[in-house]
């Protein structure tokens, strides 16, 4: 074969040389780049991928979780409000189920159901003055008997609220379970859900509070304030919320409302405080 | 820096992250308190935010830090490209759990925000790693440029140019 036959041949050699010649790499990278197998993969291309991922995968992550958080209620195994009900009610004494001084000159008994949801409408709409203006200041002592007359989803939160009263925290407790109340009957109180709760309060030993839920002192606890319940508005004729209020160390008397505003109770409240 | 020092920064990372949402993990099953100094991480861990489509958001982490370690540790720009996603992707869906946080659930979670530095730190060496892989793409393409103008070879059989 002649020189001049084999010269298309020796020119393919010598630029396949050229191509495999080793190059000095940028920024000091000693090995030569990682051959990629996809040959339709360009830098622009390679951008356009990594950027649909971040886009498909945050949009994902994000649009479900609002779908999820959206609602009144909360979803099973969750509380919210856990910040709000310590700021309002931290630092308050608490004994049992008082909340407030024990030296306080006035007490205001409130019944109540879990599930009640004039209750909530009391508990989160005109508490939050009456605990500012008359609790904290050590002026009125607050004190809950809880009843379960609406449902089962009342005797469980009931039974949690008295086993925190166990370790002086049922008023957390209260706020946080009327904060995340759930439709009547709903099966909205479950053990998840309470264990939530329970994990939201500084300084409740949780497994002494699920130790505490069951015990025939929590049960006795219930039916005493049941018991209270009956004799002051009878058997047939109980409903929530109803209040009592008198002069510490004296018999309480019933207070009609007729309103939840706070400017309802603080009339009676000042009365009392005056005598 | 080099792709392979950025290989090695991105599974450190990515392996303290796993550490974070491990222990976030464990105390959400076990029933365990957090160490908190902050006061609010039980709140955050158990508030609707908490939770994705049934699945804990510590789970989540956990998938998602093991993700970006198994990209560390392969080679090339589909790897870079997808640790780059999901690293970003965790960026970003970390900044709307610290503002549920800061204006939702008005508590922070230290472990979280911890989170959110790593995956933060993560992400910017992912990015690094992925403009690295970008341009080594773009490096053999170089060579299969244009090929350089070719001086013409006389054809065979025409008569060479003779000298006078």
């Amino acid at each position: 074969m002649s020189l001049a036959a084999r010269l298309p041949s020796l020119r393919a050699m010598a630029h396949d040389s050229a191509v495999r010649a080793p190059r000095r790499r940028p920024h000091g990278s000693a090995r030569p780049p990682a051959p990629t197998s996809v040959p339709w993969l360009t830098p622009r291309r390679l951008l356009v991928l990594a950027a649909v991922g971040v886009v498909v995968l945050a949009g994902i992550l994000i649009g479900v979780s609002v779908a999820g958080s959206g609602g009144g209620s909360s979803s099973p195994g969750s509380v919210t409000g856990g910040a709000q009900t310590t700021a309002l009610i931290g630092g308050i004494p608490q004994q049992g189920f008082t909340l407030g001084s024990p030296t306080a000159p006035v007490k205001l008994v409130e019944y109540g159901d879990l599930q009640c949801p004039i209750c909530r409408e009391f508990a989160t709409a005109t508490l939050p003055t009456i605990i500012r203006d008359y609790v904290r200041t050590g002026k009125v002592q607050l004190e809950f008997r809880g009843l379960a007359f609406i449902g089962q989803d009342s005797e469980k939160a009931l039974e949690a609220v008295t086993a925190a009263a166990a370790q002086n925290k049922s008023w957390n407790m209260i706020d946080l379970l009327y904060r995340n109340q759930g439709q009547e009957n709903s099966g909205w109180v479950t053990d998840s859900t309470l264990r939530a709760a329970a994990a939201a309060i500084p300084g409740l030993s949780v497994p002494g509070w699920l130790g505490d839920r069951g015990t025939a002192a929590t049960k006795a606890k219930i039916a005493a304030m049941r018991s209270q319940a009956v004799a002051l508005m009878g058997a047939s004729g109980i409903r929530t919320p109803t209040f009592e209020a008198g002069r510490a160390g004296q018999p309480l008397q019933y207070l009609p409302i007729t309103s939840l505003d706070a400017g309802a109770f603080t009339p009676t409240l000042d009365q009392l405080l005056a005598q | 820096m080099s792709e392979s020092r950025l290989r090695v920064a991105i599974g450190a990372l990515a392996l303290a992250g796993l550490a974070i949402a491990s222990y976030l993990t464990y105390a959400r099953y076990s029933g365990t308190q957090l160490y908190c100094a902050t006061g609010g991480c039980e709140t955050v861990q158990h508030s609707r935010y908490a939770v994705v489509a049934g699945i804990p958001i510590a789970v989540l982490g956990l998938v998602g830090y093991a993700a970006v370690l198994g990209t560390a540790t392969r080679r090339g720009p589909l790897a870079a490209a997808a640790g780059v996603a999901v690293a970003a992707a965790g960026m970003v869906f970390s900044a709307y759990l610290l503002a549920a946080q800061l204006f939702l659930i008005h508590a922070v979670c230290q472990w979280c925000v911890a989170s959110d530095v790593v995956v933060s730190l993560l992400a910017i060496a992912a990015w690094a790693r992925f403009a690295c892989a970008q341009r080594d793409l773009s490096l053999p393409r170089v060579a299969e440029s244009p090929q350089p103008r070719r001086r013409r070879l006389p054809q065979q059989g025409s008569a060479p140019a003779r000298m006078p």
